[in-house]
């Protein structure tokens, strides 16, 4: 009888649902009556009125309402079953709990609709991303804080409270970040006048400051502090010349001898500063001093600190540290850059609806900026049309064209090599003028000679690239080409004048040590410790060049901006004139950073001195950008310009880690300096340490060069690739059949709303018809009435 | 900062910091700024509703050629008139932490000037114009940029960008968020 009873119950309740649905429906596109009435007034207007056409405010307020209104019917429901089950109870008590506990099991589980705090918390932190107005929101977040919410329990309260405390500390930390950060004011100051392209250089500045830094305190830590504070752990034998092992040439001998050779007394302290030599050689910043032994960490002396091993360690710590450094921050702009993907095809809508900074705040920047844009959109239209003019470029001017460009080609490669013979003559030239009598009595003319090599790199890169700049132009590339035409050629100007330093170095070393018992070779310029010589060429280079940045932007840059702004002959602002040209500003940065790469096995003092001058570089550039130079009309975007950066930064790493790395493997250290003194090479340590490793070290290190270890690996990898090609494959098409499907749904959706306006169109019209025909047949009868 | 401390409870900043992408020093600072803009009368409110010609005081907008669209799109009152919240809102919109679909929300906003929820023909022109300031492209150019914008992005064929299109560019745009942004 009951069970009758509750299958009658049972099916109004579903009617219910079905109802409930419908005003669901209806109460979450509330107004679809009105709507409707306006779609009969304009039936093409009905298109506007898709979900899909409506931005998320409409839809969001549409949504919240139909949320409320859910929980309110829920709300209602359940009063209406309390007040069904009291009018429906039986006096049989055994029916009547057996419908209790049915409509207990029919009654929504409340928890499901309470929110529990930590979602009350989650939705709290939604709101701010709503496009709503804060009155709106503040009311929004009052509701939810006013809800009754479960209380969580146990473990998940814990969890909960520690999601919130966490969060509560990285927005205390954030604020203290924030009140931290350097250089903010300069950056917006930057900004509001460059644009976020500008930015993005002062960025990479900052960036390598705090590289460099990071690995500065390492050095600090782990080779200049135990270098000074440790203690050898045993006791190394004294120099004693009619000994066989520790006689004349031996490593303790010519160790004695290089730490007797003091410069010239003569110097003062500033001069021996600026060249890195006499007291300034022998501290830490140098290659020389450091200790050949293990060193005591404790008084125990059974732990000991292995010095080479350490020198060596950090060295290829700092390279690995830097890769890492580069390959993170490239990858994101790589990413990005898949992302754009397709990007040719976003190409005007990037200029349209990204192209303008919010952050310019300068008059004349934004009156700049939109010249920028206009000949922006300009430039991207007529590169259409030269790209089909290029397609129909007539024969005879191709081949003018082609032949102007091998010439320019040819040109730029003779430059480089005449440029590059001139700095190898140059230290050839400085080398052996070193130990003439009349130069070396004089302190300036010897100081002169000392620095022609670095004068001579420095200068030649000042020159050359404006010749670069020139010559390009003959070459008729788009000027997207040229900017990067020009800055490869200047790069490989840099890298290689670098590497012809080294390459003289090498030449003029090329003989035996000069500490050996037949006493040095008179033809032979080999210093007593030649790292520390390298060190200090580079330590040279680089103070050259950053004096030279000073003087170029302070001295002659400087008074061309003023001259150029307050002079009225056309000649003298052109002249005068200097546009802030971003990629030779980079090349600027990365060639010290690379001076620092190269220089810094030889002297650990470099990473130092590259953030002190990086920091100064900031103050430097702001200058040259701010007060020098007014903003180029080539727009630089952000995400463009870093990748340029770091693509430069990579490519000046892998071609310096080559001479590095030869450095490291092949060449015999001094036998009177250094951590690597009576080795055979540098590398050596290495394999010295790895051959007194505990046995397991050696078995696993084994086992990897094993074909038993190599093959499976290597096919994994394969497999690896492979998949991972597949997947990308996969989602390449994937995403090809869903745009298609997209144009398709489209097309559909076009298609049906033209035919729902036709046929509103079409009831319209027979309303009227009918209207008019029952206008017509009532005038009828009246007529008739009438008439009768 | 004290100074400014005085005008919030504890309470209000809060508030603030839930709804925003701020954190409470932050807010006091944005007041800082908003106060600026008229000393006069955020001095005694300081909920105060400016005029559109004030808050377009502000350096950042007062050079952007959609300033006033910004303030339409922020404005409670939907006249360009802003209260500090308004302001608020916006800044919060135009920071660092916001992210993309927020940005490209109010972007969307912003440069449908007939605001009828798509960008059509006409608000591209429109869009152009202001970016392009006292240089004018030839009417040619125009409807061949406009034409070759839509081809871009307009994937249903319809003639106008509707959100959905448009936050589809924004996503695969890596300049946006570089550019769409004030800082406090």
């Amino acid at each position: 009888m009951s069970g009758g009873e509750r299958k009658v119950k049972r099916h109004p309740r579903g009617q219910g649902w079905e109802e409930a649905g419908g005003e669901f429906y209806q109460e979450s596109y509330p107004g679809g009556e009105a709507e409707l009435e306006a779609m009969h007034q304009n039936p093409s207007n009905i298109a506007t009125l898709l979900p899909s056409k409506q931005n998320r405010t409409a839809t969001y307020s549409k949504m919240y309402d139909a949320k409320t209104t859910m929980r309110r019917r829920t709300a209602n429901r359940t009063a209406n079953r309390a007040q069904y089950q009291t009018t429906a109870r039986r006096p049989s008590a055994s029916a009547a709990t057996a419908a209790a506990t049915d409509v207990a099991s029919m009654l929504p589980d409340l928890s499901e609709n309470l929110s529990n705090e930590e979602r009350t918390w989650e939705e709290i932190m939604q709101i701010k991303a709503l496009p709503v107005s804060m009155a709106q929101k503040k009311e929004h977040k009052a509701k939810l804080q006013s809800q009754t919410k479960l209380r969580l329990q146990g473990l998940e309260q814990l969890k909960w409270q520690r999601r919130k405390m966490w969060q509560r500390l990285r927005r205390s930390w954030s604020e203290a970040y924030a009140k931290m950060e350097l250089w903010r004011h300069s950056m917006k100051e930057v900004e509001g006048d460059f644009g976020t392209g500008v930015v993005a250089y002062f960025l990479f500045i900052k960036w390598l400051m705090f590289l460099n830094l990071g690995v500065c305190t390492l050095m600090v830590l782990f080779i200049v502090l135990p270098a000074v504070f440790l203690k050898p752990a045993q006791q190394f034998p004294e120099c004693n010349l009619s000994n066989n092992f520790t006689g004349q040439g031996s490593v303790e001998c010519c160790s004695a001898q290089y730490a007797n050779t003091t410069s010239e007394p003569a110097e003062n302290i500033f001069m021996q500063f600026i060249q890195g030599r006499g007291i300034v050689e022998h501290t830490q910043a140098f290659y020389g001093v450091y200790p050949n032994v293990e060193l005591t960490l404790n008084s125990a002396a059974w732990l000991s600190y292995d010095m080479p091993l350490a020198y060596i360690s950090l060295s290829l710590v700092f390279m690995l540290v830097s890769l890492a450094a580069i390959v993170k921050s490239a990858a994101k702009g790589f990413k990005e850059r898949l992302v754009e993907g397709e990007g040719q095809f976003y190409q005007y809508c990037n200029i349209i609806f990204s192209g303008w900074d919010f952050c310019i705040k300068n008059e004349k920047s934004a009156c700049i900026k939109h010249k920028a844009i206009f000949n922006e959109i300009k430039a991207s239209i007529e590169s259409e049309r030269i790209e089909e003019e290029r397609l129909t470029r007539s024969k005879e001017e191709r081949f003018k064209l082609f032949s102007v460009r091998v010439l320019v080609n040819l040109a730029v490669f003779v430059l480089l090599i005449a440029a590059l013979y001139l700095i190898y003559v140059v230290f050839d030239f400085s080398a052996q003028t070193q130990t003439d009598y009349i130069i070396a009595n004089n302190t300036l003319l010897r100081l002169l000679f000392e620095f022609l090599p670095s004068l001579c790199v420095v200068g030649l890169n000042l020159v050359i690239p404006i010749i670069l700049g020139m010559l390009v132009r003959l070459e008729r590339y788009s000027p997207v080409l040229i900017v990067r035409i020009t800055l490869m050629r200047t790069v490989l100007l840099r890298l290689s004048s670098l590497g012809v330093v080294l390459l003289s170095f090498y030449r003029q070393f090329n003989c035996d040590d000069p500490c050996r018992p037949e006493g040095a070779d008179a033809k032979c310029k080999k210093p007593l410790c030649w790292e520390t010589y390298v060190g200090q060429q580079f330590f040279k280079l680089m103070l050259v060049d950053f004096l030279s940045h000073i003087a170029v932007t302070f001295i002659v840059n400087f008074p061309r901006g003023q001259l150029a702004k307050y002079s009225h002959n056309s000649v003298v602002a052109y002249l005068g004139e200097q546009q802030f040209d971003l990629p030779k500003h980079v090349l600027d940065v990365v060639y010290i950073q690379t001076l620092c790469w190269l220089g810094s096995f030889f002297a650990p003092v470099l990473p130092l001195m590259a953030s002190i001058i990086f920091f100064f570089m900031f103050y430097i550039k702001k200058f040259a950008c701010l007060v020098n130079s007014k903003p180029s009309t080539i727009p630089y975007r952000a995400s463009r310009s870093n990748s340029l950066f770091m693509a430069v930064l990579l490519l000046s790493f892998v071609v310096m880690i080559i001479p590095l790395g030869y450095t490291i493997a092949e060449r015999t250290p001094s036998k009177s300096c250094g951590p690597f003194r009576g080795l055979p090479s540098v590398w050596s340590v290495i394999v010295r340490t790895f051959v007194s490793s505990p046995a397991w070290i050696k078995h696993v290190v084994f086992f990897f060069t094993t074909a038993g270890f190599a093959v499976p690996a290597f096919i994994t990898l394969i497999l690896c690739l492979y998949y991972f090609y597949a997947v990308s494959a996969a989602n390449k098409h994937m995403v090809l059949v869903l745009k298609n499907q997209l144009v398709l749904e489209g097309r559909d959706k076009q298609f049906l709303l033209h035919r729902l306006s036709q046929i509103i169109k079409q009831q319209q019209e027979h309303h009227k018809a009918m209207r008019a025909a029952a206008q017509s047949a009532h005038m009828n009868s009246t007529d008739i009435s009438s008439s009768t | 900062m004290g100074q400014g401390k005085s005008q919030f409870t504890e309470e209000e900043l809060q508030d603030y910091q839930d709804l925003t992408y701020f954190t409470k020093k932050e807010v006091l600072y944005a007041h800082q700024k908003f106060k600026a803009l008229a000393p006069e009368r955020v001095g005694h409110n300081k909920n105060a509703k400016l005029p559109m010609s004030k808050i377009l005081l502000y350096p950042e907008l007062k050079v952007n050629p959609f300033g006033d669209r910004i303030c339409h799109a922020f404005s409670s009152s939907h006249d360009g008139d802003c209260t500090f919240e308004d302001f608020l809102d916006m800044m919060s919109v135009f920071s660092d932490a916001a992210p993309k679909s927020v940005k490209a929300e109010h972007a969307f906003r912003i440069f449908d000037f007939d605001g009828d929820d798509m960008l059509g023909e006409a608000d591209l022109r429109q869009v152009v114009e202001r970016l392009t300031g006292s240089q004018r492209l030839s009417e040619s150019d125009m409807k061949h940029l406009i034409q070759n914008i839509l081809d871009e992005a307009d994937l249903d064929e319809d003639g106008a960008l509707s959100f959905a299109e448009f936050e589809h560019i924004i996503d695969k745009s890596s300049d946006f968020c570089s550019t769409f942004r004030i800082r406090l």
